[in-house]
């Protein structure tokens, strides 16, 4: 049988009158990169900010892990094995580089010296450490972006959910990032995969949901998504091109 | 970690040999005294502020719970300050504690509203209370601890430097700690913290029962010292005020910053509550004791030093967020 | 009809705690700001109308034709001055800044006018229309409610009908997406502090007649201003109306149920309800930011 890891079960999100997710459900196996793709609105992040914790849901079920993630907070997701990046960076810009990863460390260990250690070893996996002391604050976007992924890497988590991490990277960082995302897949972790760049998306996931206004349009392996009409008309629509 | 913690014991070593040198001079150990009680109530209120960057606006009552729960138990419980000071700082913590889970669910604005509401609701119910001694206050008359005298002002310049020595301490400890990491993220980025596993109401809530405490023990010191205490003299939101400007031109969230600022807003109260600014003038003959201008000074120069605070905020706001430590260094 | 008559009190004086906390709301909707100087602008319409009244013999209601615009560019230039230079700063330096203000405020008045509580005497000030029932309504009680309804809704034309009122709820939705559509958001915060400080002064105008005019008098009014404030939803001007009255009410009941040493004491926890239970205030739509 496969294992599944997260199922999501017609889950809905309204905003006062507005639908932002509606009545949407796939699940995730284990070891998969999964994409979610759909144009500027679709509700991308709005779902990610419901199973993280972050928005409470109107109707339907989170389970990750064979837990229920409705109501829970942020921290407690967290701990159960899910992390996250986010679309617009948040470094924690006065602490050193060191730090920021520190802080994803100390949710698996209380002692400093531990999480420093296994801080260093995730700079060296992304390829911070010649920056572990400077200020995040001081970082250019592309170098945050590695941050982002080297702290969440560093909660140990089962299942990463990484929210536009290629996002204004130009083509070698996308590469960099795409390859460690590989990397990390190879060594047990699943991946969820919010991008905007098909190509990217395309080449590196497993099985791909399209959302389009809050609704699931299609879901399919890559192959079947790049030749879905409606997929296509709505990424037209959209203004992005396939 | 072990170098700061050498550098308090030195700085500590130092204050400690003070009075010593000075002698017996009451006017100038009082000072002292007050800078100390400042420096460590700066200090205290700098590791919510500084490290969680969750801003009280209303500290004050947790000093007056420390000091009117000293009273009232020295007064009619037990003569031992130090039940006192253990009082007083239950007391505190329940208040932190109610305060916290009150309003740390909640981001922004809130907190800093809701410290001034439950400081004045302190403050109103003790000036309402009968068994706080209302608009009249608490005075004791006696006191004893191991026959010590409690007459003399040393006892309490040593008290006031132990209490400082400890707050700094476990800001230095706090800063090397797991706690104190985490303080550090939720100030930079509450969303980032809370993905990142922290668990925002909890970790706010510790920092601000760890600073409560510190602070109420000032206010058991404060009052066993002075011996008489009423709601506008441990309760009033401009000591609230005075807390945070005094870390604020040190620099927030830095060791010394508060202990800076201490050293400097003190004194300068000090000058201009006691009129050494009008008795100059006077002494070198530019303005005249019986004048217009001399009996307003006389007069007036003792509120000047809350004007004085409010000039001095708005320049430190605009021309030195950072405070004067900030001017050196990273803040960390 | 003792329940009656602390009700019509505490409307009538609540309409007045109302327009102290539209001129707040206004400032934190305009410009993400609390304005911990609120209460002393309060404080500054006091004095204002005191000495309109005994030095240039001037009723203190007629008396805010003139309190009204001097205050309006006394806060537009408290904005340009000193607020605008922290409006993107973390929100514990401004508060941080008006309090500083605040404190320059209330101890020049007392350096000024010393700490002696001034009393403004009317010849209508403690005059009262009286009810067969046995109900009275002070008169500059009513008159104040009267006159904050006139100025309440007059507000609201402004806000809804004029290109300036509608740029400023504009700001106050979403100051970015205002100035990516060619608003002047420096302009906007400079008018929404100036028209804040006026409110605040003319509710302080409004209540001289029955209060205690004193440097400190601000303090107690900023509290109330903010939980009026919370109660309707912070930036919410309708909000700030309704929360006003509320406020009013509540501290009338408790005043004659309870005692009014209590009051405050009542309202502030109130206050810590609010937050509790309803952070985003009764009118707010989603909170906790």
């Amino acid at each position: 049988m496969i294992q599944h890891l997260l199922y999501i079960k017609r889950l809905n999100k309204h905003f006062g009158g507005n639908v932002a997710v509606a009545d949407v459900s796939f699940s995730v196996e284990e070891k998969q990169i999964f994409g979610l793709i759909g144009p500027n609105g679709a509700g991308k992040t709005t779902l990610f900010n419901c199973i993280t914790g972050f928005y409470p849901v109107t109707s339907g079920d989170i389970i990750f892990d064979n837990q229920r993630l409705n109501k829970r907070r942020p921290d407690e997701i967290c701990h159960l094995g899910m992390a996250r990046t986010w679309q617009r960076v948040k470094p924690l810009g006065s602490l050193t580089v060191l730090e920021n990863v520190m802080i994803g460390a100390f949710s698996i260990t209380s002692a400093v010296g531990e999480a420093e250690k296994m801080a260093i070893e995730q700079l060296n996996i992304v390829g911070l450490s010649d920056y572990a002391t400077k200020p995040a604050g001081s970082l250019p976007i592309g170098l945050k972006k590695k941050l982002e992924l080297a702290r969440v890497l560093a909660t140990h988590p089962k299942m990463l959910l990484l929210d536009e991490i290629c996002g204004g990277l130009n083509h070698t960082e996308t590469d960099t990032i795409l390859d460690i995302i590989r990397s990390v897949r190879n060594k047990g972790t699943t991946i969820v995969f919010i991008e905007h760049d098909m190509k990217a998306v395309t080449s590196i996931c497993d099985r791909i949901v399209v959302l389009n206004s809050g609704e699931k349009l299609a879901e399919g392996t890559p192959e079947e998504i790049t030749n879905n009409p409606d997929v296509i008309a709505a990424y037209l629509g959209g203004g992005h091109h396939a | 970690m072990k170098k700061q913690l050498t550098i308090i014991a030195i700085v500590a070593a130092a204050a400690a040999l003070l009075p010593i040198i000075i002698g017996e001079n009451p006017y100038i150990t009082g000072i002292m005294i007050s800078m100390l009680m400042m420096a460590a109530l700066a200090s205290a209120w700098n590791i919510l502020g500084g490290f969680a960057g969750q801003y009280s606006f209303g500290h004050a009552a947790y000093f007056g719970a420390g000091a009117y729960t000293t009273m009232i138990v020295l007064s009619r419980l037990n003569p031992n300050p130090l039940f006192g000071i253990v009082a007083g700082i239950i007391v505190a913590c329940i208040i932190a504690l109610v305060t916290g889970s009150i309003v740390f669910r909640l981001r922004g604005h809130y907190f800093g509203l809701a410290s001034i509401a439950v400081a004045e609701i302190v403050r109103l119910s003790t000036l309402n209370f009968e068994f706080t001694g209302g608009a009249q206050g608490i005075l004791l008359s006696d006191v004893s601890l191991w026959g010590i005298d409690l007459n003399s002002k040393n006892p309490f310049y040593y008290g006031m430097l132990l209490l400082l020595v400890v707050t700094l301490s476990i800001t230095v400890w706090l800063g090397k700690s797991k706690t104190g990491y985490y303080l550090q993220a939720i100030r930079e980025d509450q969303d980032a913290a809370a993905s990142l596993g922290i668990n925002l109401a909890f970790y706010k809530k510790k920092a601000l029962l760890i600073s409560a405490a510190l602070t109420s023990v000032a206010g058991s010191l404060y009052a066993v010292y002075i011996r008489f205490i009423d709601t506008s003299a441990v309760l009033d939101l401009r000591l609230s005020i005075e807390i945070i400007l005094t870390a604020i031109i040190g620099g927030v969230g830095t060791l010394w910053g508060p202990v800076i600022g201490a050293l400097l807003l003190v004194p300068l109260a000090e000058v201009l509550r006691s009129n050494v600014l009008g008795d100059l003038l006077v002494k070198l003959g530019l303005v005249s004791e019986t004048s217009g201008i001399g009996i307003f000074l006389k007069e007036n120069l003792a509120h000047a030093h809350v004007l004085a605070y409010g000039i001095i905020t708005v320049l430190c706001i605009l021309y030195l967020p950072k405070g004067i430590l900030g001017l050196f260094r990273r803040v960390k | 009809m003792l329940f009656l008559q602390s009700l019509l009190s505490g409307i009538l004086t609540g309409g007045v705690y109302a327009l102290a906390g539209i001129g707040m709301s206004l400032v934190f909707g305009v410009m993400n700001i609390s304005n911990f100087a609120h209460g002393d602008l309060m404080m500054l319409g006091m004095y204002l109308a005191y000495f309109a009244f005994t030095l240039l013999k001037i009723d203190p209601y007629l008396a805010l034709l003139l309190i009204m615009p001097i205050t309006f560019l006394f806060g537009f230039m408290l904005e340009k001055v000193f607020i605008n230079r922290v409006i993107n700063h973390p929100h514990q330096n401004q508060i941080l800044l008006t309090i500083g203000l605040g404190l320059i405020m209330s101890n020049t008045a007392l350096l000024a006018f010393t700490s002696d509580p001034k009393i403004l005497t009317t010849t209508y000030s403690s005059s009262a229309f009286n009810s067969a029932s046995g109900i009275s309504v002070s008169v500059p009680l009513l008159l104040s409610f009267l006159i904050t309804c006139a100025i309440t809704a007059i507000l609201y034309l402004f806000l809804s009908r004029t290109r300036t009122g509608m740029a400023l709820r504009a700001t106050s939705q979403n100051r970015e997406a205002a100035q990516l559509m060619g608003i002047n958001v420096a302009k906007m915060s400079a008018i929404a502090f100036g028209i804040g400080t006026a409110l605040a002064a003319t509710a302080g105008a409004l209540i001289a007649p029955t209060y205690y005019i004193h440097p400190l008098a601000g303090h107690s009014f900023l509290l109330k201003a903010f939980t009026i404030c919370v109660l309707g939803g912070l930036g919410s001007v309708v909000g700030a109306g309704v929360g006003g009255v509320i406020i009013g009410v509540v501290e009338s009941m408790a005043s004659t149920y309870i005692s009014s040493d209590w009051k405050d004491v009542v309202v502030f926890m109130l206050f810590l309800a609010v937050l509790l239970f309803r952070p985003q205030g009764l009118f707010g739509k989603k909170g906790g930011q």
